[in-house]
């Protein structure tokens, strides 16, 4: 096996170690929702994180595999993966959005501060939970942006 | 930075995809390559210049110009 097909296989394998582990987290996140009706949890959290690992890989599988029978497309996928103006694109994208998830979590550190000095109303209920979704999806659209400005700028 | 890649790969007779699969990267990185939006790795300058039996800076025209507006924002 040749190292592009190895690397390819190698992907094979996260996608099913993904989609296995995603199959598992939502069983646990069904059963726990089920049984554990008196916690004060939202199970959901753990079903939602299940069905983001299963479409991972299902993801990578649907990528990967069919890549596995022909060389050639086995190549041009590992070159594509690798290739070095995608793996500058794809790091410009990741530091744009580290600054923005920084920036964002800053803020909410001193909204907290100023919160717990009155000066400003307390972070809770649904708006502090929109503002942790905020934190999860801004910087995640802000990679996704990125990357699309890059692929036309570079 | 300037470069000779799309004259070299038409004088060889060589499509954006060909050139691509010889020196391991992708088509849209040629075809930046060729557009000069993109700057190649050292790396990958050496394997276009062997590929084309070149020196590096006979693909690549290195500009006093467009270096010294990056070292002193336009002031010479």
């Amino acid at each position: 096996m040749n190292t592009h097909k190895k690397w390819i296989a190698s992907r094979v394998r996260l996608g099913w170690a993904l989609l296995i582990l995603g199959i598992l987290t939502i069983i646990a996140g069904i059963i726990f929702e089920l049984n554990l009706t008196h916690l004060p949890y939202n199970f959901r959290l753990v079903t939602g994180l299940g069905i983001l690992f299963a479409g991972g890989g299902i993801g990578y599988l649907v990528r990967y595999i069919a890549a596995l029978k022909d060389a050639q497309s086995a190549r041009r996928l590992a070159i594509e993966e690798q290739d070095e103006r995608s793996v500058l694109i794809r790091t410009r994208a990741g530091n744009r959005a580290f600054w923005v998830s920084a920036a964002l979590v800053y803020l909410g550190l001193l909204w907290a501060s100023f919160a717990s000095s009155g000066s400003l109303p307390a972070l809770a209920g649904d708006v502090l939970w929109f503002f942790l979704a905020a934190c999860v999806l801004v910087p995640f659209a802000v990679y996704i942006a990125g990357i699309l400005l890059d692929q036309r700028s570079l | 930075m300037h470069n000779r890649l799309a004259e070299l790969r038409a004088q060889h007779g060589l499509t954006q995809q060909e050139l691509a699969d010889y020196v391991a990267v992708s088509r849209q990185t040629i075809i930046s390559l060729e557009n000069g939006r993109y700057n190649p790795s050292i790396l990958l300058a050496f394997r276009l210049a062997r590929l084309f039996h070149l020196t590096i800076e006979e693909i690549f025209i290195f500009s006093v110009e467009d270096d010294t507006d990056i070292l002193f924002g336009g002031q010479s």
